[in-house]
């Protein structure tokens, strides 16, 4: 299996240093564990690369950009060119726009699937791949894909190794030229404002309750998670039967005896 | 004596066959060494230094072992003189005067009553630190050849023989060869490993009376980085390991080993020498804790750390490179020089550091500081204190390093009793606030080099835009770091500890301490002050002028235990039966003091951390501060 790990330039969040950013070291971890894997980024500059080959990449390859063109067509144009099985990549950066797109915006340009925030991952047989996807709070869902496929790596992944100076000294960074024409970073429409902390608002917490209860609304035990009902690989029959109900009782649908009693 | 030869001449000529013997065994292993990588030695100073090295250096070691040392005396003394005297007696002339013979039977009764002190350390019942195996077997052949020797002599100081002679020689003979042959996987190699070790020492300043304790810088474009294999080590540091004696004094003061985690320094150094060849016979001493058996590959190739090699992971970063093992060592064998060499390896060409380790190093790496704080509110801890910045100021006398323990909320309290210490006394002092940097030990004790030296520079390079006289710091940590270990990339400081300051201010009238006589004190003494600088008295005499009474506990000064804080062993946090700063504190309440004095921040934050301690932790400088306030 052919990997390809997007780099990013990642800043330190205290001290500013450019570094790899940790989901991106978590996602060598993951590639590392699933065959041979050739990190990729596109930038102005390799300073920080040194650091994503000392955590586990053999090779990276480097295509230069102007600072503040549009990574996605490099980047695009160069997996065109040598086809991963899978293409591995972080959330989002840290230090940079951290838009954490992308990802996204090269799914679409390769017109291939997009897995996000996964895990774990591991190789199944026939050449597909078993992806645990995290979906928040503990949950995961575990997806098998088959064919290329960009994977994004949450947070909640393994740790990433250690850093090892000798492997960092021993990768090798090719620098690639950027083959099409360079085109500036889409500007996105955004409106700053200073970071302001705000209290964590939980749905359908009691206002007054002890807390205890106000500790259950928050970890979803006694919320709406724990009203939910789980069926594994149910009748489609029952399932849709479950799905109408559901929407009956939220209110999406009518009720059953007020949608005849209308007839 | 009825054989064609006389026994004047067979008597001597076993002399020589044994020496012939040794001599042989010796060079078989000592072809091993020199699969070893090169290593400068002064061969001619050492040769000269020799007997000082052994009578003094030694001696003093050994002598902490009243009975060892008598032991050695008698026995080694014996073997030495009867085995030359007998050597010598080839000379007709020697061999035929009467009276020699009875010297010589002298000599050989003397090592009778050396190797029965042997024998008394072993049986009926071992001593407990000592190793098994061949060593049980080493009084068998002292007696066998003293008393054979000494029967020998005597028969042919007073005329006779026959077979009563015949019998004796054969004794003699049996005891002497095997001593002999002995010399290549036996005890007796720790005097032939052990003198030549003393003559090729690695770290020859040890024997100059300065403690010669700062990590070798490595090099870091060498093709290998670190120890993996015997073949990496120096040949000079195999040939230390095989002057290891198994005599268990290290492991006595190991604190990882009486914590029951994984380590035990004398196992650690018998499988670097069991590595270097497949025919060592077996370990016969105590296990590491937890009776992890390690069965790997053995050779000069064969990898030495892993799962599956002779010496587990958790071995190696069990160690709290605190030195008690090399102060106890008779052998004068670096255990810590192995260790940080095995973890370089590990950390700089594997990247094999313990999952709980990684986040700190990393951090270090790349924030300069192992929490990833930022390092303006290094400083946050004097908040009201006037803190004066070194850029500030057109030089001073004393730039203050504070550490990576200012950012602790507890170790804060004791840096604001030193500042105000500073203020009374009317030091000139600064501080270097956001561009103080870690000092990289952490990262250097867990084999990380590139990024202590990588820090050691950037610190270095700061410190080099100001004008200062001297480094304060309460950190011994940083203090050795900076003291001993920065000259090698050219940063030459003198470095004073916030105690030996302290002690100045009190001796030149700058701060009139009142006495605190109501307070029971015990002083506990930071590895890396006392074991790697030597500094053991400064906080003594602190506590002495405000007139606490001070209490000492059986472990003291160069030779107290560390409270496991050192050399990055609490970020690994390797699992054990019991704790080190625990252990340390129940000798601490042995004493019965309410206090413990402590004179370091990872000291403060290990020992503070035990629960159901009895005994107050206060640093030097808070109990200083609280007597000048009683004073006023």
């Amino acid at each position: 299996m052919r990997i390809a790990v997007l780099l990013s330039a990642g800043l330190h969040p205290v001290s500013g240093a450019s570094v790899l950013p940790r989901v991106e070291a978590q996602a060598i971890r993951m590639a590392a564990g699933l065959g041979e894997a050739v990190g990729l980024h596109a930038g102005p500059e390799a300073a920080a690369l040194a650091e994503a080959l000392g955590q586990g990449l053999a090779r990276i390859e480097h295509v230069g950009i102007a600072a503040g063109d549009d990574p996605v067509p490099a980047l695009a144009a160069r997996l065109a060119e040598t086809g991963p099985d899978l293409i591995l990549a972080g959330r989002r950066s840290q230090g940079g726009d951290e838009s954490g797109l992308v990802p996204y915006a090269l799914a679409r340009a390769l017109s291939i699937p997009l897995v996000p925030d996964v895990v774990a991952a591991a190789r199944e047989a026939e050449g597909s791949l078993r992806l645990d996807q995290s979906l928040g709070r503990g949950a995961l869902r575990r997806v098998s894909v088959r064919g290329p496929v960009v994977v994004t790596c949450h947070p909640d992944a393994p740790a990433p190794l250690a850093y090892a100076f000798g492997r960092a000294r021993r990768g090798s960074v090719a620098t690639l030229a950027a083959t099409p024409a360079a085109i500036a970073a889409p500007t996105v429409a955004v409106e700053e404002r200073p970071y302001r902390r705000r209290p964590k608002i939980v749905k359908g917490a009691p206002a007054g309750g002890s807390a205890a209860e106000r500790l259950k609304a928050a970890t979803g035990e006694g919320g709406s998670a724990a009203s939910g009902r789980l069926l594994i690989q149910p009748d489609p029959e029952e399932a849709a039967r479950e799905i109408l109900a559901y929407l009956r009782q939220i209110g999406v649908l009518a009720a059953a005896g007020a949608a005849k009693s209308k007839t | 004596m009825t054989s064609f030869v006389p026994l004047t001449t067979v008597f001597p000529g076993l002399v020589w066959l044994m020496a012939a013997l040794a001599l042989v065994q010796g060079l078989r292993r000592a072809a091993l060494w020199r699969v070893g990588a090169a290593a400068p030695v002064a061969w001619l100073e050492g040769l000269a230094k020799l007997p000082r090295r052994y009578l003094v250096d030694v001696h003093h070691v050994v002598a902490r072992d009243p009975y060892a040392s008598r032991m050695h005396a008698v026995v080694a003394g014996g073997l030495l003189a009867s085995s030359i005297l007998t050597a010598l007696a080839i000379l007709p002339p020697l061999a035929g005067f009467r009276p020699y013979w009875f010297l010589v039977a002298l000599a050989f009764g003397v090592t009778a009553i050396g190797s029965l002190l042997v024998g008394a350390r072993r049986y009926p019942q071992k001593q407990k630190r000592l190793s098994a195996g061949r060593f049980q077997v080493l009084p068998f052949l002292l007696v066998a050849y003293a008393v054979g020797g000494t029967i020998t002599a005597l028969i042919l100081a007073l005329g006779g023989g026959g077979v009563f002679g015949s019998v004796a020689l054969a004794l003699a003979a049996a005891g002497g060869l095997g001593l002999a042959f002995e010399v290549r996987h036996g005890p007796m190699r720790h005097a032939a490993a052990g003198a030549l070790h003393l003559v090729a020492h690695p770290r020859p300043g040890r024997f100059e009376g300065r403690p010669d304790t700062a990590l070798q810088p490595l090099d870091l474009d060498a093709p290998r980085l670190g120890s993996e294999m015997p073949a990496d080590f120096t040949w000079n540091r195999l040939l230390s390991y095989d002057a290891c004696v198994s005599c268990g004094r290290c492991e006595t003061a190991c604190p990882a080993f009486a914590a029951g985690q994984p380590l035990n320094p004398k196992k650690l150094i018998q499988d670097l020498v069991a590595g270097l060849s497949p025919a060592e016979p077996a370990y016969a001493g105590n296990p590491y804790p937890g009776d992890r058996a390690g069965h790997g590959e053995r050779g000069a190739l064969a990898r030495l750390i892993g799962p599956d090699a002779r010496i587990h992971p958790d071995t190696l970063w069990s160690c709290t490179t605190c030195r008690a093992c090399v102060e106890e060592c008779p052998m004068m064998i670096e255990h810590v020089d192995a260790v940080v060499s095995l973890r370089r390896h590990e950390t700089l060409e594997r990247g094999a550091l313990l999952e709980k380790a990684v986040v700190p190093v990393t951090e270090l790496r790349q924030s300069g500081d192992p929490g990833g704080r930022p390092l303006a509110s290094r400083t946050d801890f004097a908040a009201g204190l006037d803190l004066p910045r070194i850029a500030d100021r057109e030089g001073v006398d004393v730039l203050l390093w504070l550490g990576e323990g200012a950012y602790d909320l507890r170790y804060g309290r004791s840096l604001r009793a030193f500042v105000r210490l500073l203020r009374e006394a009317g030091v000139d002092f600064a501080v270097l606030g956001a561009e103080e940097r870690d000092t990289g030990d952490l990262a250097r004790r867990l084999g990380d080099e590139a990024t202590f030296q990588a820090l050691a520079r950037e610190n270095i390079a700061t410190l080099a835009k100001y004008r200062f006289e001297r480094i304060v710091t309460a950190d011994p940590h940083a203090l050795h770091a900076l003291r001993n270990e920065y000259p090698a990339f050219g940063g030459r400081y003198t470095v004073v500890h916030h105690t030996a300051l302290l002690l100045e201010l009190i001796r030149a009238g700058k701060l009139n301490p009142g006495r605190l006589p109501d307070l029971s004190v015990t002083y506990h003494d930071p590895c890396y002050l006392a074991r790697y600088n030597g500094e053991t008295e400064a906080p003594r005499a602190v506590l002495d002028a405000i007139g606490v009474t001070r209490r000492e506990m059986t472990r003291s000064g160069r030779r107290a235990m560390c409270c496991g804080g050192g050399g990055g062993a609490p970020v690994s946090d390797v699992p054990g039966e019991r704790r080190i700063p625990d252990i340390r504190m129940a000798q601490a309440a042995e004493t019965g003091a309410g206090i413990v004095a402590v004179a370091c921040p990872s000291c403060t934050a290990m020992l503070e951390g035990v629960t159901d301690r009895r005994a107050e932790i206060r640093d030097v400088a808070e109990l200083l501060l609280q007597a000048v306030e009683a004073g006023r």
